[in-house]
């Protein structure tokens, strides 16, 4: 199988700048455009274990992500992103280019992918089962997400979970972690294997760093898992690792929330979720020692065994 | 003095709902809305699916026709249910669908 690894370098800037690469993510392929040689340096980092398809295979999201003309190439310059010849944001400072990518794969998902219903909402498994840990930002979610994955759990989305409307189940979509503020030392300390961009610092959401996906994550990416936990984070300082019920009725609503296209899909959107519901155990979790929460997810595991 | 409105299920909703313990999710057919609801509401709206009727209609199913009380809550229910397109008053046939015997205006 071709992968960005295997291109080498020089093949991957060339198809960067020229065709477009083709990049397998879960069940997704981004056709990638750039010439921009950082961006191809830390594609080739975190990207190098997924599957490459050739010139000309269908792609379902076509990206460009291209430099600043003119003036602007010397002063401040900038990172544009397009879609489909569109340009949905405003241009970044240049050094936030990877961030820009991350992002904008993250926004080809969530607002085309819709023969899935997609939550905001990370997602890990184990044995089969996955939990889904819908939160805003700022509840430590993709903190949690870093850590379960770098104790045994496999990732399947740090952001995107995708529900599968026919049974239910989760399609991986595993793509780094990403990882804002003081949540990145946290996790280099906790995780000192794991590979990690350089820290941009004043982006919108403060200073981010992306931690790249397991290569077995990666390799797994076709295997679905079946729901069985939807867990609410939040970090608190201070707060004993504990997991409270919460009523399924209320789980539905909350989880219609966090989702992307619930609404879209109209009644489809109710049966997924109300599906959902039944099919789990859901929870609030507040906690503030990471090896606290990572035993309640173990004792979790193991009640359902 | 006006007849009191006589209340349905509004035209094109199918009450597709989920109930765990008490606590329903309802979905919205006109409006594509999930609404949170207790199990007493979603009898409510089955009971004006079955049958419009008045809100003291509704209270003397409930045994409540002679709470006052009851009966303001009721009919702000009702106002509730019918902003978000649950319910509507009954255009159709106004008038054929007399107020039970003995029924006390709420």
């Amino acid at each position: 199988m071709l992968t960005v690894a295997s291109l080498g370098e020089r093949e991957l800037r060339a198809r960067l700048r020229g065709p477009g690469l083709r990049l397998q993510t879960g069940p997704f392929v981004t056709c990638v455009h750039s010439p921009l040689a950082p961006l191809a340096a830390t594609l080739g980092t975190m990207y190098g274990d997924y599957p490459v398809l050739e010139e000309g295979a269908l792609a379902d999201f076509h990206v460009r992500l291209s430099g600043s003309t003119g003036l602007r190439r010397f002063l401040r310059p900038q990172v544009h992103f397009h879609y489909d010849g569109m340009a949905p944001f405003q241009p970044l400072p240049l050094d936030q280019a990877f961030p820009m990518f991350e992002w904008a794969m993250n926004w080809c998902v969530s607002s085309q992918a819709n023969s899935w219903l997609v939550i905001h909402a990370a997602v890990i498994e184990k044995d089969g089962l996955a939990a889904i840990l819908p939160a805003p930002p700022g509840s430590g979610k993709s903190t949690l997400c870093a850590a379960l994955v770098n104790r045994g759990w496999r990732l399947l989305s740090d952001e995107l979970t995708l529900v599968r409307l026919d049974d239910g189940k989760i399609d991986p979509l595993p793509r780094p972690v990403s990882l804002k503020n003081a949540s990145i030392g946290i996790i280099r300390d906790y995780a000192p294997a794991a590979a990690f961009t350089r820290p941009v610092a004043d982006t919108v959401k403060g200073t981010v760093a992306h931690m790249r996906a397991s290569s077995d994550s990666v390799a797994r990416a076709g295997q679905a898992a079946a729901p069985a936990w939807i867990v609410f984070p939040k970090w608190q300082a201070g707060a004993a690792a504990e997991l409270t019920p919460v009523p399924q009725a209320r789980a539905h609503m909350r989880l219609a929330e966090n989702a992307f296209n619930y609404s879209l899909l109209g009644e489809t959107g109710f049966h997924t979720v109300a599906r959902l519901v039944d099919e789990v155990r859901t929870f609030d979790f507040h906690y503030s020692v990471l090896d606290d929460a990572i035993a309640v997810f173990e004792r979790l595991l193991a009640e359902r065994a | 003095m006006s007849s009191p409105p006589i209340w349905r299920l509004a035209p094109g909703q199918r009450l597709v709902h989920r109930c765990h313990d008490g606590e329903c999710v309802l979905f919205n057919d006109l409006t594509g809305d999930t609404h949170l609801l207790g199990q007493d509401v979603l009898d409510v709206l089955g009971a004006l699916r079955d049958m419009p009727r008045t809100a003291a209609g509704l209270a003397q199913d409930a045994g409540a026709a002679l709470d006052p009380e009851w009966c303001a809550e009721l009919d702000e229910l009702l106002a509730d249910l019918a902003a978000l397109d649950l319910i509507a008053p009954d255009l159709i046939a106004p008038g054929l669908i007399e107020p039970l015997p003995g029924t006390q205006p709420c």
